[in-house]
């Protein structure tokens, strides 16, 4: 066992990390892993959900722990089919849907607690201290890729970029990051919704063939970037994390919009990809104000991750890259 | 004379000896004659006969758009009778609130508890826009869902999405005077319909639900804490709104919304335990759903209540139902927004004899001997969707232990965040005995095939 699971963008890794276990973001979108996954849940559970829990299964004796939040609601009970299925150790944390910072905080401090007991292992001051570190350290290299990435023209690929971020998302966040360098003069574009998983890749590609994706809000990708640990604490963890913009989720959600519509102005973006997994609330009843409060064009995206229809994809995008043009 | 004291003999004597069973709509519309005009008059919403009368025949309301209900069937007791015209005369009801200047309070989310706390406040009428979710079925009408997916919502959601169209459209319910939103821990699908609902303009002071992550008994004293900080921002708005701030009120609040839960309750259990079910499965859930708010008149609620536990009390001692001897028990999971379904479970030899619809909180005694909120809190960790799937149905595991569940049904709706997740756990946990998995279809989509698949299960059991 070395992984410590953790399925949600409000866990702090270096809490993770602070026992030890490598922490891995359950970010996976492979037919097989649904496949496996909806021998416990229905077919209209969320494709990430289906396949997170279909990678478990399969992988049982890598995981020390898993660790959730109760932000997406079918992440959450995810963790129930966890425990009656498996033996892995699980803990899902309140994220409050509204603004209570004192639960997340009081949350943290239980969790922290929790994970002392499992890893048997004091976490101090000192360790937290050097996780932060390592993994701000890490944030600061791919921060400066994501500078890149924003630049316009636009220097790399979001493909390219997703690929090198697997490695934080993974906790290989030792290893080198190599990204040549692809200026694109394509129409620049913001890409926001449901999660993009390991596997979803091509789409990236795809979706880059026509258009330069220079920014992004997209668990599985750049939201871990918007985590800055001022103060080496548990304390400073919360707040980072708590603090961080919010998610969709989030109640009310006028935040949410607010600091996107900033990003997509300083991005300088001319059009919305809007990417959601089949049955993802959170996203998908929000498309519609999406398209009216961001005054931009939108290519809605829907998936179930079996990525079958790339070539009927291609053309909507190739048309909606025109359109931009 | 004597003819006509024979009339009005028969007419208060019919309902007394009338033997139990399920009536249609037709059959109802003849029996109606025999109600004497006085009880029309006695029976009247907000204590005013005036205008607040609300006792006529089921095809009354057909006739205003519920087509559904000439296919239903309905207990032939005077005491159902009370309870469907009141409840399908809320609507009305609640215009006349606002019409005579009482204050109409959304409580959304909860599902049973923040009205405990709007009814400590004199003349504000607390209401639960999400209970619109029957409407499109009873209506057989999509007009409702189809706004809801004009307005953004996907076609695979919670029927509950009528909601976010009767806010747009108006005409369901009046503009409240205060919306409480909660959300949190529970359901996705709700909590972004109550997103949209705000981005149409209507403010809402939003409330957190806690995740119980323990069970119901043993979860962290600080649980309780945060919601008595959220009840007492419900209770500070409503200060605000009324100018009365009376703690006092939520005693007696407290003391009523527990009398009707333990009267729904005894009604449920005469009914479950009873060898001839003596209340059908349709006004049962209806009964159970009071217990969210009255029906947005408490007062008269629980005396329909009282009238219907008297009836299923006398049904019970004389060893009559609705139903034959042998129907068999079934527990059913999560509430059905098509009520035919409860008829055609009961039509297939099956009768309900343990639910879990989802308002655990809303049956649950509240304390009377702790700080209010305390005790509102405590009811509410109880609450059905906060928690494990497991806890959640660990009343209907111990039926099947006890071998008193022979069955189990649950209904889902396509797309629902928590059906997709925890049906097939329900199922595995459940697996001493049939499970029929169904997914609700949309108003006036019950097929065959739907008919074929409870009827088999019931061939299962048998």
């Amino acid at each position: 066992m070395e992984l410590i699971g953790y399925t949600c963008s409000y866990t702090p890794v270096e809490l993770l990390a602070a026992t030890g276990f490598k922490p891995y973001r359950l970010l996976h979108g492979n037919v097989g892993f649904i496949t496996l996954g909806e021998k416990s849940v229905r077919v209209d559970a969320c494709p990430l959900v289906k396949s997170n829990l279909g990678y478990i299964m399969a992988n049982q004796k890598k995981f020390a722990a898993v660790v959730g939040s109760t932000g997406c609601d079918m992440a959450r009970r995810m963790f129930d089919v966890l425990k009656e299925l498996t033996n892995i150790p699980v803990y899902l944390f309140n994220n409050p849907r509204t603004d209570k910072p004192t639960i997340f905080y009081d949350e943290i401090d239980w969790l922290a607690g929790e994970l002392e007991c499992l890893s048997n292992k004091k976490i101090n001051s000192e360790i937290l201290g050097t996780e932060i570190d390592r993994w701000e350290n890490a944030r600061n290299r791919y921060r400066r890729l994501d500078q890149k990435r924003a630049s316009n023209p636009s220097l790399i690929s979001t493909a390219d970029f997703h690929r090198a971020v697997m490695n934080y998302h993974k906790g290989e966040i030792g290893s080198a990051i190599n990204i040549n360098e692809n200026q694109s003069d394509k129409p620049r574009i913001y890409l926001l919704g449901s999660s993009i998983p390991y596997e979803a890749n091509q789409i990236l590609e795809l979706l880059e063939l026509d258009l330069a994706i220079v920014g992004d809000f997209n668990c599985g990708i750049s939201r871990f970037l918007n985590i800055n640990i001022k103060e080496k604490s548990l304390n400073g963890i919360k707040v980072a994390y708590y603090n961080q913009p919010p998610c969709i989720f989030k109640r009310p959600n006028q935040p949410f919009y607010e600091f996107i519509g900033t990003q997509i102005k300083e991005l300088e973006c001319k059009g919305i990809i809007a990417w959601t997994l089949d049955y993802c609330d959170s996203y998908e009843f929000e498309l519609k104000r999406i398209g009216r409060i961001f005054e931009l064009p939108v290519l809605r995206i829907r998936s179930d991750l079996s990525f079958q229809n790339l070539s009927q994809l291609k053309t909507r995008i190739g048309a909606f890259a025109e359109m931009l043009a | 004379m004597p003819r006509c004291w024979l009339k009005e003999f028969m007419k208060s004597t019919w309902f007394e000896v009338a033997r139990p069973q399920k009536i249609d709509l037709n059959d109802w519309s003849q029996h109606f004659r025999l109600v004497r005009d006085e009880q029309i008059k006695e029976f009247n919403y907000y204590h005013n006969p005036e205008w607040g009368i609300y006792l006529s025949p089921p095809a009354t309301f057909m006739v205003y758009g519920a087509r559904e209900l000439k296919r239903l069937k309905f207990d032939n007791s005077l005491a159902s009778l009370r309870m469907w015209g009141f409840v399908f005369n809320e609507s009305e009801r609640l215009f006349r609130a606002k019409q005579m200047g009482k204050r109409v309070i959304a409580t959304m989310g909860d599902l049973g508890t923040v009205p405990v706390i709007i009814m400590a406040f004199p003349n504000c009428i607390p209401f639960y826009p999400e209970c619109i979710w029957w409407t499109p079925f009873f209506k057989e009408s999509t007009v409702l869902l189809d706004t809801a997916t004009e307005l953004g919502i996907p076609e695979a959601a919670c029927f509950s999405k009528a909601t976010l169209a009767a806010f747009h459209k108006k005409a369901y319910f009046p503009k409240p005077d205060l919306i409480f939103a909660s959300t949190g821990a529970s359901c996705d699908d709700y909590s972004c319909i109550m997103q949209l609902v705000n981005d149409l303009g209507y403010e809402m002071l939003w409330l957190e639900i806690p995740f119980r992550r323990h069970n119901d008994e043993q979860y962290p004293d600080r649980f309780e804490e945060y919601l008595i900080s959220e009840y007492e921002r419900v209770w500070n708005k409503m200060v605000e709104l009324t100018v009365i701030n009376d703690k006092t009120g939520l005693i007696p609040s407290i003391k009523k919304a527990n009398r009707l839960r333990s009267l729904a309750e005894r009604i449920k259990q005469l009914t479950y335990e009873a060898p001839i079910t003596p209340l059908p499965a349709l006004e049962l859930m209806t009964i159970e759903f009071g217990n969210l708010y009255g029906y947005a008149d408490l007062d008269e609620w629980l005396d329909i209540v009282e009238m219907i536990n008297e009836t299923v009390a006398k049904r019970v001692e004389k060893g009559i139902g609705v139903l034959k001897q042998n129907a068999i028990p079934i527990a059913w999971i999560t509430p059905s927004a098509d009520p035919l379904l409860l008829n055609l479970v009961e039509d297939c030899g099956l009768r309900i004899v343990g639910t879990e619809y989802v308002i655990n909180q809303a049956l649950v005694p509240i304390e009377e001997n702790v700080e209010p909120f305390r005790a509102l809190a405590r009811s509410f960790m109880k609450a059905s969707l906060i928690g494990s799937t497991q806890e959640r149905i660990k009343r209907i595991i111990e039926g099947v232990k006890n071998e008193r569940i022979k069955g189990v049904l649950v209904t889902n709706m396509l797309g629902c965040s928590h059906c997709a997740m925890e049906t097939r756990l329900i199922e595995k946990m459940l697996s001493k005995v049939p499970v029929l998995s169904i997914d609700v279809p949309v108003p006036f989509g019950i097929t065959e095939q739907l008919r074929t698949r409870i009827a088999a299960f019931a061939e299962t059991l048998r």
